[in-house]
C-alpha cells in the first residue's frame, strides 16, 4: 500500500520557500514585466535569489553542491513560480543541460560545471534545433571533428533561446555524417555528440530572430565557424549521444508540464477574483453565472490532473524507471500541460471579456506563451506518435 | 545567549478563510497552514540576535495537536536549533497557552522569550504579557528593535507605541514581542529544509510539564462579519460631515 499522495514535510516547506523567495518580487512586478517584456533584459535579480535559496542545487547531489532533492524539486519551484506570473525558460534549460552532465558527464565535467550551476553562476541554453532538422534530430548537419585535443565545431543551430545570456551551450553535433550513416546502414540516431561550449567561443555569431513565445527572451540563429571545443567537454561518448539526449529532454518536458499547471493556476486567480467582483446586470457578480463559472471549474479539474501526472513523470524520473515509462508520463504531462495552458488562458480571457486583453490584467500576453507549449520543446504531434508507437505498440507511422 | 520562540500554526493569511455551516469554526479543506506572521519575525529576531552574538541557541517552541511539527520543522528550517512541540489536542485559549509556555520557560531557562505580538487566527494579543506576569520578568512588546548588551544581562527595546516609538531598557530574562515592522523574516533555504530534518525536537504532553489545562474561554459561535456595503459619493462637505455625525456618529 505504498501509494501516497502526501507531500512530504521537506516538499511542503520547499513549495513555500518557492513562494517566498518569488513574492519578494511581487511589489515590484511592475518594473520587472516593464524590463523583462519590453526592454527582454534578463532578470538577474529573481535568478540570484532562486540561487541563494538553493534551487539549482536542488536536483543535484550534495557532491556537486546540491541537496539532492530530485527533479520533482524544480517541477514544483518551477509550478510556484509560474502560478505567481513569473516564468523563466533559462532556469527549465539550464536545469536539462546540469541533468545530462550529471547522468552522461565524466566526473572532471561534473566537477567543473555542476557546483557553479548549483550556486547559480552558470546559465546553460540548448542547442539541437536546425533549419533543415527540427523534429528530426537525426537530419542535424552540424559537425564536430577531433583536431589535437580539440573538437572543431562547423554548421548553425535555429530558435536557440537565451544564447545571448547563457554562459555555456549544450550542443549537439554529428561526429559521423547523417549520409554516411545512411550509406553505412547502420543506426540514423547513431554518430551524434554532446557537447559543452563556451557561447563566447571564437568563431560563433548569434542573430536574433524575430520570434514570440517566449517571456522576455530572444531566440537566436547561432553559427558555428571553426569553434573550437576542448575534446574533454564532450558528454556521454562520442557517436552514442543520442541515448543521452533522448534522457535529457525529458526533464524539459516535465518542467514545461510543471509551468503549464502553475500558469493556469495563475489565470484562474485573475479571473475568479475578477468573476467575484464584476457586475453587469443588476447586482450579479458576474461569477454567479454558470457560463462564467463552469469553464472555469473545467480548467481546475484539468489542472489536478496535470498536476499528479506531471508529479508522477518527476517521481518516474528521479526513480530511474524504465526510459519508455518515464517517455510516456513526462509526454502525456507535457501533452496534457498545453492544452491546459491554453485552455486556462482563453477561459480567464473570457471571464474579463475585453479586459482579457489588456495589458494591465496580465493575461494578454500568455496567449503566445502557452500556444508555443503545444509546439516546443516538442510537438503535439510527435508526443501522439511517440504514445502510439512506444506505448500503444502499433507501428511506427512516419 | 539562549533564546526561546514561540510559534503557532495558523491558516495562511493570503487565503480567505470562511466559517464553517456549524458555526463551531473554520473551513479547514483545502486551507494552507503556515507559522503566525507575527512569530515568523520572532524567529528572524531570535535568528539575528544569535548571529550577532555569535553563540547561541534558537528553541522553538509550538502548542497545539501533531500538525504543528510543520510549522516547528519550517522554523528549524529557517536556521532555529531545536524544536519543542507541547501535545494538545486544540490550541488553548491564551492563558492556558501562557501556562504552558511558563513551564517551559522554567524548564529551558532563556535569556530571552520572543513572541509575535498576536496570533492572525483569533487576534487576541494577550499570550506575551501574561506569561511575562506569571515568571515575573520584565517584558516590551510590540518590538520595533531589539539590542541585547553584550553581557545578557538588559535588553533595550524600541516599541511601536500610539503615536510614536518609545524606547525602554529590561531586565534579562525578559518577554519580547515582536510587532510587524522589527524585520523582515528570511525563507528556509534549500540546505536549510535538508538540514532542519535531523534537528531533535522533544514532544510534552501538559502533564509532562506539570500543567493541567483549565478552559477560561468557550467558543460560543463564530460567524462571518457581515459583508461590506458599497460606498456613497456626497455632493458637499456639509453632506459629510452631517453623515459623519447624525449616521456613522463618529464625530
Ligand atoms: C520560441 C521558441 C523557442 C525555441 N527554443 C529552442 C531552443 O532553445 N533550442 C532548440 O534547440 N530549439 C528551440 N526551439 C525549436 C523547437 O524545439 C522546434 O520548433 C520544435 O521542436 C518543432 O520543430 P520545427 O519547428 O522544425 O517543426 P517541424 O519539424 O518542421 O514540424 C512542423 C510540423 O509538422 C509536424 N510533424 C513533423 N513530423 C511529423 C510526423 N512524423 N507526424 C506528424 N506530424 C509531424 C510537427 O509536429 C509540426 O506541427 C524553439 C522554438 C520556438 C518557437
Amino acid at each position: 500500500m505504498a501509494l501516497d499522495f502526501e507531500l512530504s514535510e521537506e516538499q511542503k516547506l520547499l513549495k513555500k520557500t518557492a513562494r517566498d523567495v518569488i513574492k519578494q518580487f511581487e511589489p515590484k512586478r511592475d518594473e520587472l514585466r516593464e524590463k523583462v517584456m519590453k526592454r527582454k533584459e534578463f532578470p538577474q535579480e529573481v535568478w540570484d535569489a532562486l540561487a541563494q535559496a538553493g534551487f539549482f542545487g536542488s536536483f543535484l547531489p550534495p557532491e556537486y553542491g546540491g541537496t539532492g532533492m530530485g527533479l520533482l524539486a524544480m517541477a514544483f519551484a518551477v509550478e510556484e513560480m509560474s502560478a505567481l506570473g513569473f516564468g523563466n525558460a533559462l532556469i527549465i534549460l539550464t536545469t536539462m543541460d546540469a541533468l545530462c552532465i550529471l547522468k552522461n558527464g565524466t566526473e572532471e565535467l561534473k566537477k567543473r560545471f555542476l557546483p557553479k550551476i548549483a550556486d547559480g553562476t552558470y546559465k546553460f541554453c540548448f542547442a539541437v534545433t536546425e533549419a533543415d532538422a527540427g523534429t528530426n534530430t537525426c537530419r542535424i548537419k552540424t559537425r564536430a571533428e577531433k583536431k589535437n585535443g580539440y573538437y572543431v565545431i562547423n554548421g548553425s543551430k535555429t530558435f536557440i533561446t537565451g544564447a545571448d545570456v547563457a554562459d555555456y551551450m549544450l550542443l549537439v553535433t554529428r561526429t559521423i555524417s547523417y549520409k554516411e550513416v545512411v550509406e553505412k546502414g547502420l543506426p540514423k540516431a547513431y554518430g551524434l555528440s554532446l557537447f559543452i561550449v563556451d557561447t563566447k567561443s571564437k568563431g560563433i555569431t548569434l542573430h536574433a530572430l524575430p520570434t514570440r513565445g517566449i517571456e522576455g527572451m530572444n531566440q537566436f540563429t547561432v553559427f558555428f565557424d571553426n569553434v573550437e571545443v576542448p575534446a574533454e567537454n564532450l558528454v556521454g561518448d562520442e557517436n552514442a549521444g543520442s541515448m543521452a539526449l533522448f534522457k535529457a529532454l525529458n526533464p524539459e518536458r516535465i518542467l514545461a508540464a510543471a509551468s503549464a499547471v502553475g500558469l493556469s493556476e495563475y489565470c484562474l486567480n485573475i479571473a475568479v477574483n475578477y468573476a467575484q467582483e464584476r457586475k453587469v446586470f443588476r447586482d450579479t457578480p458576474i461569477g454567479q453565472y454558470q457560463a462564467i463559472q463552469h469553464p472555469l471549474a473545467e480548467v481546475k479539474i484539468h489542472q489536478e490532473a496535470v498536476r499528479l501526472l506531471t508529479y508522477k513523470a518527476a517521481w518516474a524520473y528521479d526513480k530511474e524507471l524504465p526510459p519508455v515509462e518515464v517517455g510516456a508520463y513526462t509526454n502525456m504531462a507535457k501533452y496534457l500541460g498545453a492544452e491546459l495552458a491554453i485552455m486556462a488562458v482563453d477561459k480567464a480571457i473570457e471571464t474579463l471579456g475585453g479586459n482579457g486583453f489588456s495589458e494591465d490584467y496580465g493575461l494578454a500576453h500568455l496567449w503566445e506563451v502557452v500556444r508555443l507549449l503545444r509546439t516546443a520543446p516538442i510537438s503535439k504531434e510527435m508526443i501522439l506518435n511517440y504514445i502510439s508507437e512506444h506505448v500503444l505498440g502499433l507501428p511506427r507511422s512516419y | 545567549m539562549k533564546i526561546l520562540v514561540t510559534v503557532k500554526r495558523v491558516p495562511d493569511p493570503d487565503m480567505k478563510v470562511r466559517v464553517n455551516a456549524e458555526g463551531t469554526g473554520i473551513v479547514e479543506d483545502n486551507m494552507k497552514f503556515v507559522i503566525n506572521p507575527f512569530d515568523e519575525i520572532a524567529v528572524e529576531e531570535g535568528l539575528r540576535i544569535k548571529e550577532k552574538k555569535g553563540e547561541g541557541e534558537v528553541v522553538i517552541v509550538a502548542i497545539g495537536p501533531s500538525v504543528v511539527q510543520e510549522q516547528i520543522r519550517a522554523a528549524l528550517a529557517m536556521g532555529a536549533d531545536r524544536g519543542i512541540h507541547v501535545d494538545v489536542d486544540s490550541y488553548p485559549d491564551p492563558l492556558n497557552t501562557a501556562k504552558l509556555l511558563k513551564a517551559v520557560a522554567e524548564k529551558e531557562a532563556p535569556n530571552i522569550v520572543i513572541m509575535g505580538k498576536q496570533a492572525v487566527d483569533d487576534d487576541y494579543g494577550q499570550a506575551g504579557q501574561m506569561l511575562a506576569a506569571m515568571l515575573g520578568w520584565a517584558q516590551a512588546t510590540f518590538a520595533y528593535k531589539v539590542e541585547i548588551a553584550d553581557d545578557n544581562s538588559k535588553a533595550t527595546v524600541t516599541r511601536e507605541v500610539d503615536g510614536g516609538l518609545e524606547t525602554i531598557e529590561i531586565d534579562l530574562p525578559a518577554v519580547v514581542t515582536a510587532d510587524l515592522r522589527l524585520n523582515e523574516p528570511r525563507y528556509a533555504s534549500l540546505p536549510g529544509i535538508m538540514k532542519a530534518k535531523t534537528k531533535p525536537m522533544d514532544v510534552f504532553k501538559p502533564a509532562d510539564l506539570g500543567v493541567e489545562l483549565s478552559p477560561v474561554l468557550e467558543l460560543v459561535r463564530m460567524e462571518e462579519p457581515p459583508p461590506r456595503k458599497g460606498g456613497i459619493i456626497v455632493e458637499t462637505v456639509d453632506e459629510l460631515l452631517d453623515k459623519l455625525r447624525n449616521e456613522a456618529k463618529v464625530i
